[in-house]
């Protein structure tokens, strides 16, 4: 959009707009208030619920004001009689067929329609003949679907389609006919939820949630999402010390994400009440004994005086799941309380290369939405970084950028790139040495790709103009990280900005790298201590880290359930999760993003911070929080430099997130980095074989665990417990006429088998209406 | 089965009395393809200013100036350029296109073609409904004989000029008549309107510059080639070039399709001498509806007498619109409240469902029809038809909630006689519900 300012008149009075602005957002942001259900912000124009007519001089016709761009010297009316009254007739007819059964919608209360009828709606009801009836129905064990409620806004088809590149859902049949739902058969999708958020009326529900509370009884709280690293900001919504549901909708939150969500995100909250969670403090008092249940002052006694006995060979660490409060205690905890050098984080990848090579800054998710050249080495962002993933397909989708793709799987996204690099498994490595040193040739055969088409690349790039971004992950190599960091610099010219984005698996990957800085590598903590203090299980147990950890002479464990590497810890402490504690998450685009307490404490349970604060007091030493978490924020801002000044006042706002100083390394030498990854890339086999067949993203779902097809995703819990069986998503069963519950597959079945006589009892009624 | 003109030589109807008319030898025998030649000698700024010149105007029912229409197409556009023939007639009461393309297809690709020509287009598209399935079948039979005589595809007629025409079937849905939701259909997806400004000749057919024509529309070409503009704009009047098939149904002895000059003095004489008069000639004519249901319905007083001139200008001065051309005659039998509720039916049927006002108001229409007519009318319905009707009226997405809107609002504001002991509560006499039901 051009910065040219144009003039527009609004019911009389003059304003200066941006040429090529909507009018219907120039006259909202103007707050002359112009009601519509089908207009959404950055998707494909609908103007069907023509709520938003108005009257614009020298148009022969009222005109739907999100179809018009403001063009100089308009005129416009948004109030008059003739307006006022195709508004209400509007309303009207979208009543006429819709059911008043607010009383029993799950919507009700958070409803735009409710809401739109109340303030522009007609007292009258003229319609006095039936409404069309049609059954309720599942769309998929979670999105549960009535369709008389449906005012074919389409919101879900274009989010669908538009964010997710799912088309799952679709309109069907024709006229006051017409419904949404799916190709046949249950939503086949990654069970994202978006059209859930999306839908304006109560047609579209979270069948998880269905019948649950009523929304007005739910306590709100502003929160981050614990699962992925893009920070999205959600609303959780509490009641009574539970977890009711998640949501984003922008009537509570304001984020980064819009009203974007993922499945994770939006349904994988059934762990904060679980009943498996870890209730008291446990300690095994013998190797290979049980854990025993004791109180948090006998627990914390005792693992003082062991502590105390190991001296500084304690080691300290922390997972890349926890507040940026709860890692920074446990290292002060490691240089301050036991004077160990021995402390780090279990992320799968190390963050450190790539942020001390960082040569441009990182970019926003709004930068990579507007961006116009994009270039993505390796990494799956459907499934981990899903806002990214949506950026990147609106950018390509609705601002026509550029996607290029450098993978060895042709994942989903390649379908929007303009330019698909298919280099053999595993070589990503050799492909950056080719990208950062453009000399060498003799790589190309370990990469199984022409010259041609990285000349064809570089053209593109030297071509582009606007911002272009680099993103990779943990695909690359640590060298190669560092040198693709470092090099991509060397791509900027004056139309031309480089940002960067980094892929990190966690929910705080970039937090726990910012807050551990000069940390050692995990199997060195491993080796070289007696004793560890670990904050949130490891990520990966294996042979090895067993093997490790079933030497040490004393582990404490905090942890909200009992994991793999609880089974080695001899104390157990009840750890809070996400929704029970203050603190930040530091997302992959730099923002440090408020986590706030939603409920109270699960039974015993304490947030991390508190937990390793309780046990430095109770060896000496006293880190002045006075467990207060803004004071705990304090302390660690003003300690890292990124982060100087930064207080929880000024993260108040979840619209504008505040991003950390992450320091521009400059031009480095990187000759050792890169002659390591060069030696790496010698080492590599050569192989013809590619990877073909495109992954799907997140389809199969109806437990939690199973959500996702790649990547161990249920990684909030870490690996092991509790039993994934136990996490059923959705306890709804679809049923077959003969009353059979309808199934997949033959595991679905079972999960959902001891719920099915529950279900059959209120699924009955709909059976009932269908048949 | 009346196919003649009257007051003008035939020439939309002019090989169609012809035995096998539908063969390439029948065609070429009678100047086929002539006028293509004639054409191709012309520079296309030329061939649409003679288009300009005739005052043609698009004889699928909205009446815009075709001359116009082309010359929006950009001509710089780097982009295809595609002409696409609207032949998905389904307006009630229209049968005129079946005529010519059953008859005379070769006069409709003749007329593509000059159209392709003109506007530097590569791609012809014949869009047909799908219940003219057999209609598909000449049409490609023709296409076929056309290329196999080098008039369809590379180097036609041995120039640099190369143009492929391409039949193609509907679902059987009234919107896709409408020129953007053909667009959508031809595309793959689903029949829906699509919105405009951009409009098709700036971004049409996979979003590039596209002209859509009527059947009659194109035909029409090659006679203007042939006359030249302003001779073939005389046979009409000055605003309404050109001659017009009319498609005559209703209670009339000769039901047909006719050929009428524009500007036809008296449509009285039309009904009863033309088209043979009344069916039966105890009963008096009650009105008409001239221009296919979606235009106002006349009332037999302003018919009578009244020396109604049936083109544009005429029938607009006359209370209605030209449309389509689908002549509907009505005799005193016709209860019009009833053949009101059939029509309301039809356009909630027909409702693709993409915009509130057609999509609820359609079929609360119906449900107030229905409800009227089985002897729960009350006297406030007349005002809440009306009302709801001006609701739908230049709100809704596309003309189609105009064209029920009309339709309505004509009958309820000029029978009001029809409506009223039924807004008092009488019952239907009608014996054939059933056979309305959609």
């Amino acid at each position: 959009m051009s910065t040219e300012l144009i003039k527009v008149t609004i019911n009389g009075q003059e304003f200066a707009v941006e040429k090529g602005a909507r009018l219907i957002d120039v006259c909202r942001e103007q707050a002359f208030n112009i009601p519509s259900f089908c207009y959404y912000q950055d998707l494909a124009l609908q103007a069907s619920c023509r709520m938003c007519l108005v009257r614009i001089e020298k148009m022969p016709k009222l005109q739907t004001s999100c179809t018009i761009t403001c063009t100089d010297g308009m005129i416009v009316t948004t109030q008059s009689a003739e307006i006022e009254k195709a508004q209400r007739a509007m309303g009207e007819f979208l009543l006429a067929n819709h059911p008043l059964d607010c009383p029993v919608c799950d919507r009700g209360g958070e409803c735009e329609l409710q809401e739109m009828i109340f303030d522009w709606g007609d007292v009258e009801e003229r319609f006095v003949e039936s409404k069309n009836a049609t059954p309720e129905k599942f769309l998929s064990p979670i999105v549960a679907n009535d369709p008389q409620r449906c005012i074919l806004c389409k919101r879900c088809t274009r989010v669908c389609d538009e964010w997710m590149g799912e088309d799952a859902i679709e309109a069907g049949n024709r006229g006051v006919n017409t419904v949404i739902g799916t190709y046949g058969g249950w939503l086949d999708c990654s069970q994202c939820g978006n059209c859930i958020e999306v839908c304006p009326t109560g047609t579209l529900l979270d069948g998880t949630y269905r019948h649950e509370t009523r929304p007005w009884e739910l306590d709100q709280t502003i929160s981050t999402d614990t699962y992925s690293s893009d920070g999205m900001q959600l609303s959780i919504g509490s009641r009574g010390g539970r977890v009711h549901r998640i949501v984003a909708r922008d009537r509570y939150v304001d984020g980064l994400n819009g009203e974007f969500l993922d499945v994770k995100a939006r349904f994988g909250h059934g762990f904060v009440n679980h009943e498996e969670r870890i209730k008291t403090p446990l300690i095994r008092y013998k190797k290979g004994g049980k854990l025993i249940p004791t109180t948090w002052d006998e627990a914390i006694h005792f693992v003082t005086n062991k502590f105390k006995e190991s001296g500084n060979n304690v080691g300290v660490v922390a997972s890349p799941r926890l507040t940026n409060e709860s890692i920074f205690t446990l290292k002060r905890f490691a240089k301050e309380v036991v004077g160990s050098e021995n402390y780090t984080i279990s992320d799968v990848e190390d963050l450190a290369p790539f942020f001390n090579n960082l040569s441009v800054p990182l970019a926003t998710h709004k930068e990579i939405r507007h961006a116009k050249t994009i270039l993505l080495i390796g990494g799956e962002p459907e499934e981990e970084q899903t806002f990214t993933a949506k950026q990147i397909r609106q950018a390509v989708r609705n601002g026509g950028a550029k996607l290029i793709i450098v993978h060895d799987t042709p994942i989903r996204l390649t379908a929007q790139a303009s330019q698909f690099i298919h280099v053999n498994p595993k070589s990503l490595d050799a492909f950056a040495l080719a990208f950062a040193d453009k000399s060498d040739k003799t790589i190309l055969s370990k990469i199984g790709a022409a010259q041609s088409e990285i000349d064809d690349l570089l053209k593109l790039i030297g071509e582009s103009e606007g911002d272009f971004i680099i993103m990779f992950g943990r695909d690359l190599s640590a060298e190669a990280q560092a040198v693709l960091a470092n090099v991509a610099g060397n791509f900027a010219s004056e139309k031309r900005r480089v940002l960067l984005h980094p892929l990190p698996l966690y929910n705080n990957s970039v937090g726990a790298n910012d807050m551990m800085a000069g940390r050692k590598s995990l199997s060195d903590v491993l080796i070289n201590s007696t004793a560890l203090l670990i904050g949130g299980s490891l990520s990966k147990p294996s042979a090895l880290t067993d093997g490790f950890l079933s030497r040490k002479d004393f582990i404490v464990v905090q942890e909200m359930f009992e994991t793999a590497t609880t089974e080695f810890a001899d104390v157990v402490l009840p750890a809070a999760s996400f929704a029970e504690t203050d603190g930040t998450f530091t997302n992959n685009t730099g923002f440090v993003q408020r986590v706030r307490q939603a409920v109270e404490p699960v039974h015993q349970a304490k947030a991390d911070w508190i937990i390793t604060s309780m046990i430095a007091r109770e060896m000496g030493v006293d880190f002045g929080y006075n467990f207060s978490a803004p004071a705990a924020f304090r302390t660690l801002a003003d300690s890292i430099d990124a982060y100087a000044g930064l207080r929880y006042p000024h993260l108040k706002d979840e619209s504008k997130p505040v991003q950390v100083k992450h320091p521009i390394a400059g031009k480095k030498d990187l000759s050792k980095e890169t002659d390591a990854l060069r030696r790496g890339v010698e080492a590599m086999p050569e192989t013809n074989e590619k990877i073909i067949g495109t992954p799907k993203v997140g389809h199969k779902l109806h437990r939690l665990t199973t959500m996702t097809s790649k990547t161990a995703q249920f990684h909030l819990l870490a690996h092991g417990n509790p039993k994934p069986e136990n996490l059923l998503v959705s306890p709804l069963v679809q049923f077959n006429l003969d009353g059979t519950p309808r199934v997949e597959e033959k595991a679905e079945a079972a999960s959902a088998g001891d719920r099915i006589s529950d279900v059959k009892r209120t699924a009955g009624v709909t059976l009932d209406g269908k048949v | 089965m009346e196919i003649k003109a009257i007051g003008c030589e035939p020439l939309q109807l002019k090989r169609v009395h012809l035995e096998n008319s539908h063969t390439l030898k029948v065609y070429q025998e009678n100047d086929g393809y002539k006028w293509l030649k004639k054409a191709m000698e012309m520079s296309p700024d030329a061939i649409i200013g003679e288009v300009k010149a005739s005052v043609l105007r698009g004889r699928g029912g909205a009446g815009f100036p075709t001359g116009m229409k082309w010359s929006f197409v950009p001509k710089d556009s780097p982009k295809q350029k595609y002409i696409v023939c609207n032949a998905d007639e389904s307006e009630p009461g229209t049968f005129k296109d079946r005529y010519l393309m059953e008859r005379d297809p070769h006069a409709l690709i003749e007329g593509m073609l000059i159209a392709a020509f003109a506007l530097n287009s590569q791609t012809c598209y014949i869009y047909t409904r799908g219940e003219y399935k057999y209609l598909i079948d000449i049409m490609d039979e023709a296409v076929e004989e056309a290329r196999a005589a080098n008039l369809v595809g590379k180097n036609i007629l041995g120039s640099d000029f190369s143009c492929e025409v391409y039949t193609h079937t509907g679902a059987g849905a009234y919107i896709c008549g409408e020129e953007t939701a053909l667009l959508s259909s031809l595309e793959g997806y689903r029949g829906h309107p699509r919105m405009k400004p951009p409009f098709p000749a700036v971004e049409g057919l996979y979003a590039s510059p596209t002209v859509v024509n009527n059947v009659e529309t194109l035909t029409a070409v090659p006679q203007i080639i042939e006359m030249g503009g302003i001779s073939w704009r005389d046979l009409g009047t000055e605003k309404s070039g050109g001659t017009k098939l009319w498609s005559v149904s209703g209670h009339v002895k000769k039901p047909g399709v006719y050929e009428l000059p524009m500007g036809y003095a008296d449509m009285e004489r039309f009904i009863l001498e033309d088209c043979g008069g009344m069916l039966r000639d105890d009963k008096k004519l009650k009105g008409v509806i001239p221009g296919g249901s979606s235009v106002y319905i006349m009332r037999a007083n302003d018919v009578i007498g009244k020396k109604v001139l049936m083109d544009y200008e005429g029938l607009v001065a006359a209370g209605s619109l030209v449309g389509s051309g689908g002549f509907i005659v009505i005799d005193e039998t016709v209860d019009i409240v009833d053949s009101t509720k059939n029509l309301t039916e039809f356009y909630k049927h027909e409702s693709c469902g993409w915009c509130t006002p057609c999509r609820e108001g359609t079929d609360w229409l119906v449900k107030i029809f229905n409800r009227i007519a089985e002897g729960n009318g009350r006297p406030e319905d007349a005002q809440l038809i009306l009302d709801l009707c001006d609701n739908i009226e230049g709100k809704s997405f596309c003309a189609l909630g105009d064209a029920a809107a009309w339709a309505i609002q004509g009958a309820i504001k000029r029978f009001p006689e029809d409506f009223k002991p039924y807004l008092n509560g009488q019952k239907t006499t009608s014996t054939e519900p059933e056979a309305r039901k959609f």
